[in-house]
């Protein structure tokens, strides 16, 4: 059996330990301990720090899990009044940076917002601070983050067999039960799948927690390189959050367990109707989702924009789009490409310990915030000039630094474990039968992969690239710090006018990411589409 | 989808990308590079102006302050950078401790600039002066009531506080002077009892502060008095003053946005050139009125809506003891539990 | 013509399967009956070069192909055909670039050629631009056969070909197998729990029982 895998482990592990080194530098930070302070952290904040970040995954995962795998549920499983677009729909929050839907919500619910003023003014209900406590962001990361959960959970019970759902029914068993006895188990892989991809999401998050001035273990982070000018403790600080996104994939592999992929014939009918009030409410529950995901911020956003249009829009916004998308779309290519060489392992039943180690390293940059990804790179970069230098070479800082090709290394390995996680899914499913009549019809290991594993493996490649995109689009801290001169892309016009309180202006740059990152939804829905239907 | 294709476009095209980038745009004209964490739109008219004057281009990335510094620090001798441009003493004073600066000290900088704005070795220079004061709701405060900074720590302020985090610079700078000046134990007391008065929890931005005592979530505030003017701007009815702090002590807590010429600048000849003119009366009145800050340049008048607000008494601690001490004012404010 | 001496197969530490002899003549058609777990799958994966055994050698034509348990000559280079219980069509892929998926060193034309002739041969006129998902399971099952035929192996292998299918349509597709095996005088073997099936498809039935293959 072992003969038939792809054995290329030198390249596979090059490309690995490379799309890691952010992580190894943030590693190797441990040689230079400060002890000083970290007395002072473990003392006053780091109890408190750790007990936050808890409730926020406890809450934020729970929150994901539910909403997601119940939308899914729905729109697949469920025919009512408006379902077709609402599918379609649901996905958009997706487009909209997490920070710019954060910055809305404040602006309408908390206690200036217009939301509680009407409360307060029409109803007499007292207004409250919303950033008290943890419930508000929790909402907030969970209407943000859901649409990952919602995206694998959807997929997997579409390949649920229609009549494992009518021999449920056939059994006297209500709707409900069904959905907890029987989808809901074989949808976990995907829902934990969705789950881990939001926790690494909201461990890294900086623009969300630091609106709501909520503190998480990236604060730390943050106070130990901004305010006590330690990098050293800001990268081993770094490494723990590393460590306990190890950890989440370790348990999500555990949740995963033996449960495979149901590749069935995709059922267009639905099992269930819900006509009548009962439909009526679905359909309400729904829309109300996406209203409050999408419409309203989008709302807001085109009244701010339409406000200030004639202030902020200049030709300075072709440069800004055209940076953006070409850093988008390179980013995005290179590392579906490099994504795909790492996920052709997968395919084999047995792979070594050494290859599964190395990959999943290369996928833990996801965990990282992208700042701090920044400067792990700088001073890997800076290492190898030291190293350099010490054999009677040159510096190469200067040739790497400021150059786009350092901000693409960023993008990738940040955001290798999205484009990973997407290409993985289809590698498995690649039979190891179809490998051996590929050999058995006498094809050569390139053969092999241009014409069978990649085309089998395309919608994973097309989603994850895709993903990616939408991401890259989005990426603040590491293109902030990055950038090479004249690479302004939208995100950094976004926050710039809006760290300086010009929120009406900022909807420009803000409309224009999440109308781009629309149309790539919806270039997914229709590759989406496209492939349910072949399989 | 054909994937050969797919994969052999994306080599070329990043390898396109990556050599025209690396590409150094032939430097015709002469060209001064600036790192700067003042904003794009505060900073490019006033480039736009220096290059009409002089010829000489400028061009500028923007970042984050710290982010910048350690960029700098890592690019060394190499850095692109002439010149260095940020907001807070407190990140001026790190940059020149970390040996990012060059002393510039000319007969155009002393006369325009206060020697106070400036550091003594001439690493940096102030630009413009921001005042950090109190901020109060007219319909429930009259100002009377308020005094010191203080006092806004004592218990006739329980649940009227708001404040912005710990974790924006200003506030650390605010809280390095106050430990200047009454020392460690009385400022945590001092944190201790703005915490204890807090009306909410901190806000991300002096807006966000503003916006919540114009709801009536709480009565008073501390704020930049540029965001002031600017809120004013959109909103002139609004039932919100300035009321300069410790007038009958130290002075209303002020701080700057400056610039330096970076140690290692390849055209440090143009950089001092564009710090003069950055000092002169012409670049001081955009300079300022672009942001409803105080000129640094003292020969110039405020612009009128700033001057409208009246004139005070600045702190006059040596701008360095804010990044002296910020170290310690954060620490303190994290023991106090200031989120 | 294939001569397969000594063969044993191990599942875990227990032995199903000892000294495994079997030769075949050119074009004769062999099936092999045994319950699930007799290792009857493993010998033909092991004939076919997929798998490794405790002990036993290949010989075609004269040719060694595994000695001792070890595959000297990969699965690419055998020559072998081998048709899959759930077909293994490549689900990207027409029928025609299916079945020619195995002779693209012919010229297009050539292989254009054989296809039809292949699915004249197998009663699916007019489908090569079918996805194989459009095709019914007796149907794929049809194209699988023609894939692994286009080659003109030296030997043809079916696992369980037919265990999918019902049995309306099985008797009447075991039956146009046999004509088509017969006319192209391909030399097969047949892995099968069906009797009935290896009884109207082959020449030479062998059964394993207690781990020892007897041939009546």
């Amino acid at each position: 059996m072992e003969k038939n895998c792809f054995k290329s482990k030198i390249w596979i592990s090059v490309v690995a330990l490379l799309v890691a080194m952010p992580i190894f530098v943030v590693a190797f930070s441990w040689a230079l301990p400060e002890h000083e302070l970290w007395a002072h952290f473990s003392e006053n904040i780091l109890s408190d720090l750790i007990s936050s970040t808890l409730i926020l995954l406890l809450g934020v995962g729970v929150g994901v899990t539910l909403l997601g795998t119940v939308l899914a549920y729905l729109v697949v499983m469920v025919e009512f009044p408006g379902r077709k677009w609402l599918e379609w729909a649901l996905f958009l929050p997706f487009a909209i940076p997490a920070y710019v839907l954060a910055f809305v919500y404040l602006g309408v619910f908390d206690y200036s917002g217009y939301a509680q003023v009407w409360m307060r003014e029409t109803l007499g209900i007292p207004g409250f601070d919303i950033r008290a406590g943890s419930w508000a962001i929790i909402l907030t990361f969970v209407l943000v983050f859901y649409p990952y959960v919602y995206m694998m959970t959807r997929a997997s019970f579409k390949r649920q067999k229609i009549n494992m759902i009518e021999a449920g029914r056939l059994l006297g068993v209500s709707p409900i039960r069904v959905f907890f006895k029987v989808s809901l188990p074989l949808a976990r892989p995907a829902a934990a799948a969705g789950l881990l991809v939001t926790l690494m999401e909201t461990l890294a998050d900086f623009g969300v927690v630091s609106l709501f001035n909520y503190d998480t273990f990236t604060t730390a982070i943050y106070s130990a390189w901004g305010d006590f000018r330690s990098i050293e403790v800001a990268a081993q600080l770094a490494s723990l959050l590393v460590l306990m996104a190890f950890f989440l994939i370790y348990f999500e592999k555990k949740a995963r367990g033996q449960a495979k992929y149901y590749s069935a014939n995709v059922a267009n009918k639905k099992p269930y109707h819900a006509t009548g009030v009962k439909g009526w409410l679905i359909s309400l529950f729904v829309f109300g989702v996406f209203m409050l995901s999408f419409a309203m911020p989008m709302l807001q956003l085109v009244v701010w924009g339409y406000s200030s249009v004639a202030d902020e829009w200049s030709a300075k916004y072709i440069d800004l789009i055209a940076s953006t998308s070409i850093l988008t779309i390179t980013a995005a290519l290179i590392t579906v490409a490099l994504a795909t060489i790492l996920a052709l392992p997968r395919r084999c039943k047995q792979t070594s310990i050494w290859l599964k180690s190395v990959i999943r390293l290369a996928t833990l940059g996801y965990a990282l915030p992208g700042s701090v990804m920044a400067v792990g790179l700088l001073y890997g970069i800076n290492q190898i000039s030291i190293i350099n230098i010490h054999f009677g070479g040159e510096s190469i800082n200067h040739i790497i630094y400021g150059s786009i090709a350092l901000l693409l290394f960023a993008y990738v390995s940040r955001f290798m474990a999205i484009a990973y996680s997407s290409i993985e899914a289809s590698a498995q499913q690649i039979k190891p039968v179809f490998t051996q009549s590929a050999r058995l019809l006498g094809a050569s290991r390139m053969r092999l992969i241009w014409q069978v594993y990649l085309p089998m493996m395309t919608p994973g490649i097309l989603a994850g690239g895709l993903l990616v995109a939408v991401d890259v689009m989005k990426e603040l801290p590491a293109t902030y710090l990055l950038r090479p001169f004249g690479w302004d892309t939208l995100a950094i016009q976004t926050y710039e006018l809006s760290a300086e309180g010009l929120f009406e202006r900022a909807a420009i740059p803000a409309l224009i990411m999440v109308v781009f990152g629309a149309l790539l939804m919806s270039v997914f829905q229709v590759l989406d589409k496209k492939s349910s239907r072949s399989t | 989808m054909n994937i050969k294709t797919l994969v052999s476009s994306t080599v070329m095209f990043s390898i396109l990308t990556v050599s025209s980038i690396t590409a150094v745009q032939a430097a015709i004209d002469e060209l001064v590079t600036v790192y700067s964490s003042r904003k794009e739109h505060l900073i490019k008219p006033l480039f736009e102006a220096f290059t009409k004057d002089t010829g000489i281009k400028v061009e500028y990335l923007t970042g984050k302050g710290g982010a910048l510094i350690e960029r700098l620090k890592l690019e060394g001798t190499n850095t692109k950078a002439d010149m260095f441009m940020t907001v807070d003493a407190g990140n001026l004073w790190y940059a020149g401790s970390q040996d990012l600066f060059q002393g510039v000290q000319t007969d155009t900088l002393k006369s325009n600039i206060p020697a106070y704005l400036r550091d003594p070795q001439g690493l940096w220079t102030g630009l413009s002066v921001r005042a950090r004061t109190i901020v109060y709701n007219t319909d429930r405060v009259q100002s009377e009531e308020l005094s010191t900074y203080a006092d806004l720590a004592t218990d006739k302020w329980a649940g009227r506080l708001c404040l912005r985090t710990s974790k924006k610079v200003y506030t650390k700078s605010l809280v390095s002077s106050l430990i200047h000046h009454h020392g460690k134990d009385k400022t945590a007391d001092i944190v201790k009892g703005w915490i204890n008065n807090l009306a909410a929890t901190p806000n991300a931005k002096d807006s966000h502060v503003m916006s919540a005592i114009l709801s009536g979530q709480c009565d008073v505030g501390l704020v930049n008095t540029y965001y002031y003017g600017r809120l004013m701007d959109k909103k002139p009815n609004s039932p919100l003053k300035l009321f300069w702090a410790n007038q009958n002590t130290t002075g209303v807590h002020v701080n700057v946005s400056g610039a330096g010429v970076t140690k290692h600048a390849s055209n440090a000849k143009a950089a001092i050139q564009l710090l003069e003119w950055l000092s002169s009366a012409k670049a001081q009145a955009i300079y300022g009125s672009l942001n409803k800050e105080y000129p640094a340049n003292q020969n110039i008048a405020s612009d009128d809506v700033v001057s409208a607000w009246g004139s005070f008494k600045q702190d006059d601690m040596n701008l360095a003891q804010a990044g002296i001490l910020q170290a310690d004012a954060v620490k303190l404010m994290q023991i106090q539990g200031y989120r | 013509m294939l001569s397969v001496n000594n063969l044993s197969v191990n599942f875990g530490e227990q032995e199903v399967l000892s000294n495994f002899n079997l030769d075949l003549k050119q074009g004769e058609i062999f099936a092999l009956l045994g319950k699930s777990g007799s290792g009857k799958s493993t010998a033909l994966r092991f004939i076919a070069g997929l798998e490794q055994a405790n002990n036993g050698s290949v010989e075609i034509d004269g040719v060694q192909l595994s000695v001792d348990g070890e595959h000297s000559v990969q699965p690419e280079l055998r020559e072998i055909g081998m048709v899959f219980q759930d077909y293994a069509l490549f689900p990207h892929m027409n029928i025609e670039k299916n079945i020619s998926f195995g002779i693209n060193h012919l010229s297009k034309s050539a292989q254009r050629k054989q296809v039809l002739e292949l699915l004249a041969m197998i009663g699916l006129e007019g489908s090569e631009d079918k996805y194989p998902h459009q095709l019914s399971g007796g149907e794929q099952q049809r194209v699988s056969l023609a894939r692994a035929l286009a080659p003109e192996p030296k030997i043809l292998l079916m696992d369980e070909p037919f265990s999918s299918l019902d049995k309306s349509h099985k008797d009447h597709l075991v039956l146009q197998v046999r004509q088509i095996l017969k006319k192209t005088n391909t030399t097969s073997i047949l892995v099968t729990h069906d009797k009935d099936e290896a009884n109207s498809l082959a020449d030479k039935v062998g059964i394993i029982q207690n781990k020892q293959l007897t041939i009546n």
